[in-house]
């Protein structure tokens, strides 16, 4: 049977909370070995809840207390062995720990480290204390979210997630890169730029234009209708975007409106932008009439890009989802079978990726310290006695 | 030094707008040979905008320009016998090919992962749609807007709202859902050339949009798996009104005399010091503020006292105050902030590049430094239209 792409591979993972865990997982999901250490004198703050048991699929997980000098001896004899370190404390803190990149590529040195912190590992705020709700501020990235005139909006849970992925996506080049020249390497990450470079349009309209962006809610610069519109019950939402003449030609269709077919004031995106108003109310007329999901088949099926506005729950329930094989399907922990998400990726005809129940604290010290160190039963429990391996 | 991290790598970038070319351009600032092939009127992004003083022009879409620096441009007439044929060729010597139907459909034109396997065996193709080419949505047309929604993040970016009936949810401004498309493509694309190094196998993969913005929402999602709510938008609602949405822990913005702050002083020593930033107040000794649960709970009647303070200092300021008390706060920057932000420009974030039509401009690098392998992130500004058909077609057929 063909091998997972990172077969092979293992990665001593530091991290923890959410952006770094979730990288791993991807890692993990995809054949590499991952090791997640931590210890019980300072849990991973996400350890509680279920979102644990998804960030931490596939993994192995090994208690290891770093801040003593033989548990600070153990991870160095891990590192040798492995292939990525992978950590996102704030900066400084894992050369305090004394486990800086030097002292990593000296017990390893093709060793790649990826190292993530909120603002990067050098430079005048490379101290500044960071949440990744507070870095969607920072970045710019909220400045061009919400509706005309309002306040700055306060919610979405972004800045991790695309973290996560990054992390992934970076330590594979690296890999790759390793792979031609034997060389490692020491990443440097911010997650602040990997939200600010998301915002090429704003940046480039800045200098083109002297311009601000501002935020226009569902709106768009270029295409109209574009937006979302009120359907069948409480809090219900088609969201609708007119990308081409043909589309708003069977939009017109789809809510019988042929009189604005024929009308050339919504003959451009730029007219029905200038009648939006009159616009709204006639697709309002006719989404109201039916469910979020009876409208978007109806215009799905006349070529209109379109889809219900959606909570966390109804998307848990996609159809799309759990009729294309999206979710790992694993009996948890606690006896039960639980549907945790997939991967953004699908390798057609090849192997399938391994998405595993997420590990406890020490679950895999047998395997990492025995196995993979060759340290003996004695010597284990002695570590465990003494709280380094803990 | 070597540059970058994928020398050797030819990468065929066969699609349009944002995704795809967001895909090719990551691959491209690692340091990959990335040759767009572009339709004969030019990728539909140079449509886009923004352009100088509002006047459209092809060669001058800053959309086109940000995500295709660093690669070549040729041109090819796809639906013609001969601009198959080339691409054919062409697909022979290159290790990945990436593409975004619609408009462009390599298999609807003959050129699919099997045709192309055919004249190379390891080729992988990266393929980027809405629904992932499978399911009930298989044929669906999705944008931008229509994946942040569907795919639940649209519910959470305003936090909850008075009348979620008066007010819709709204998706994030810019491109997100097309990046992370792009993102996901990336990664994957990433991890199949590395397999390829070890076993000689290509893959054909298939990016869904909807599922990569799906699996943005792990959390949220492994919530429902556990047989939890989902967020209510209704502020009534709200069990635990915490301001802004970031139910669990306080948080959100405080306006001030030139703009808004982010703070969230949630631990109680985060608190302790966010007092001192604040000068002690005395209503901070009400029990009402005096525990992390009391702040949760009474966040509405905080956030007034917080707001009453902050008016009267800039941004900036107490980013400064509250970071030197090691909590974490930051200004709610503009693009305008963000181009004169100290630290980014210290870690040389904005990358200058002169482009022959659009001229010298600024665009956001890459949030990654790497020790040994510079990233070649200004090799050459986006192409013009066709700018290397004789360079590539001259030595190639």
């Amino acid at each position: 049977m063909d091998e997972l792409p990172l077969h092979g591979i293992r990665v001593l993972d530091f991290s923890w909370i959410i952006a770094g865990p979730t990288s791993t997982r991807f890692l993990a999901s995809m054949g590499a070995e991952v090791v997640k250490v931590g210890s019980a004198r300072r849990p991973d703050p996400s350890t509680r809840g279920p979102a644990f048991q998804a960030y931490n699929q596939s993994k192995l997980y090994a208690s290891l207390n770093i801040s003593k000098p033989e548990g600070l001896e153990l991870s160095k004899r891990l590192i040798a062995i492995s292939d990525v370190v992978i950590e996102n404390f704030a900066a400084g803190v894992i050369e305090r720990l004394g486990l800086g990149y030097e002292v990593v590529r000296s017990a390893n040195p093709d060793i790649i480290m990826v190292a993530s912190s909120g603002t990067g590992h050098y430079g005048p705020h490379t101290d500044y204390v960071a949440y990744g709700s507070l870095l969607q501020h920072y970045t710019g990235w909220n400045s061009i979210s919400g509706y005309p005139g309002r306040g700055p909006v306060t919610g979405g849970l972004w800045a991790d997630p695309w973290v996560g992925m990054e992390l992934a996506m970076v330590t594979v080049a690296s890999l790759n890169n390793r792979t031609l020249t034997g060389q490692g390497q020491y990443v440097d990450f911010s997650m602040a730029e990997a939200l600010s470079a998301c915002l090429p349009e704003a940046v480039l309209d800045y200098q083109m234009n002297d311009r601000v962006k501002e935020p226009i809610g569902n709106q768009d610069d270029f295409y109209s209708p574009h937006g979302v519109f009120h359907c069948a019950g409480e809090d219900r939402w088609v969201a609708i975007a007119v990308t081409s003449y043909e589309e708003w030609m069977a939009l017109c269709g789809v809510i019988g409106r042929p009189d604005l077919a024929s009308d050339d004031n919504y003959a451009d995106a730029e007219g029905r932008r200038q009648h939006n108003d009159k616009l709204e109310a006639a697709i309002t007329d006719w989404t109201m009439q039916r469910s979020d999901r009876e409208a978007m088949k109806l215009l799905q099926n006349a070529g209109v890009p379109s889809g219900p506005s959606q909570d966390i729950l109804r998307v848990f329930q996609e159809p799309q989802l759990s009729e294309t094989g999206y979710f790992s399907k694993v009996q948890a922990r606690d006896g039960n079978t639980r549907y945790l998400p997939g991967l953004p990726w699908r390798f057609e005809g090849a192997q399938e990726p391994i998405l595993t129940e997420a590990p406890v604290l020490g679950q895999h010290n047998e395997y990492v310290y025995g196995e993979l160190l060759g340290l003996s039963a004695k010597d284990i429990d002695r570590l465990v006695e003494e709280e380094i391996i803990f | 030094m070597q540059r970058g991290l994928l020398p050797g790598v030819r990468v065929l970038d066969v699609g349009q707008g944002v995704s795809a070319p967001y895909c090719a351009k990551i691959l491209a600032q690692m340091g990959a040979e990335v040759i767009k092939v572009e339709p004969i009127e030019g990728d539909s992004s140079r449509a886009m905008g923004p352009f100088p003083n509002d006047i459209p022009d092809t060669e001058k879409s800053g959309m086109f320009l940000a995500l295709n620096a660093n690669k070549f441009s040729v041109t090819l007439d796809l639906t013609s016998p001969g601009g198959a044929e080339s691409f054919r060729k062409l697909a022979a010597t290159a290790d990945i090919v990436i593409q975004n139907p619609p408009p462009v459909s390599l298999e609807d034109l003959g050129l699919g992962y099997e045709n192309l396997k055919d004249g190379n065996p390891g080729i992988i193709l990266t393929s980027i749609t809405p629904f992932g080419g499978r399911g009930p949505y298989k044929d669906f047309k999705a944008t931008d807007l229509v994946l942040y929604h569907m795919s639940g993040h649209a519910h959470g970016v305003l936090g909850p709202v008075k009348n979620p009936d008066d007010d819709p949810p709204i998706r994030a401004g810019g491109y997100q859902a097309e990046f992370v498309g792009g993102m996901a493509a990336a990664t994957a694309t990433l991890m199949a050339i590395y397999g390829k190094r070890m076993t000689g196998k290509g893959s054909n993969i298939a990016i869904s949009s909807f599922e990569a913005m799906v699996t943005q929402l792990i959390s949220g999602l492994a919530n429902s798996a556990w047989g939890r709510p989902a967020p209510p938008r209704d502020l009534a609602k709200v069990e635990e009104a915490a301001i802004g949405g970031m139910v669990g822990a306080i948080g959100g913005i405080l306006p001030c005399n030139d703009g808004y702050v982010a703070i969230s002083p949630r631990e109680d020593d985060q608190w302790e010091r966010w007092l001192i930033v604040m000068g002690n107040p005395t209503w901070s000794m009400d029990d009402r503020y005096s525990t992390r649960d009391a702040r949760q709970k009474n966040s509405p009647s905080l956030w007034k006292l917080l707001s009453d303070w902050s008016v009267n200092y800039s941004k900036h300021e107490i980013a400064r105050l509250g970071q030197a008390q090691r909590v974490p706060c930051f200004a709610v920057n503009t693009v305008l902030d963000l181009m004169s932000d100290e630290h980014l420009s210290h870690r040389e974030f904005f990358v200058e590049m002169e482009h022959p039509k659009a001229g010298t401009l600024k665009y956001p690098g890459a949030a990654y430094k790497l020790s040994n392998s510079p990233l070649p992130l200004t090799a050459r500004s986006a192409p013009l239209l066709g700018e290397h058909n004789s360079l590539i077609f001259g030595g190639l057929i």
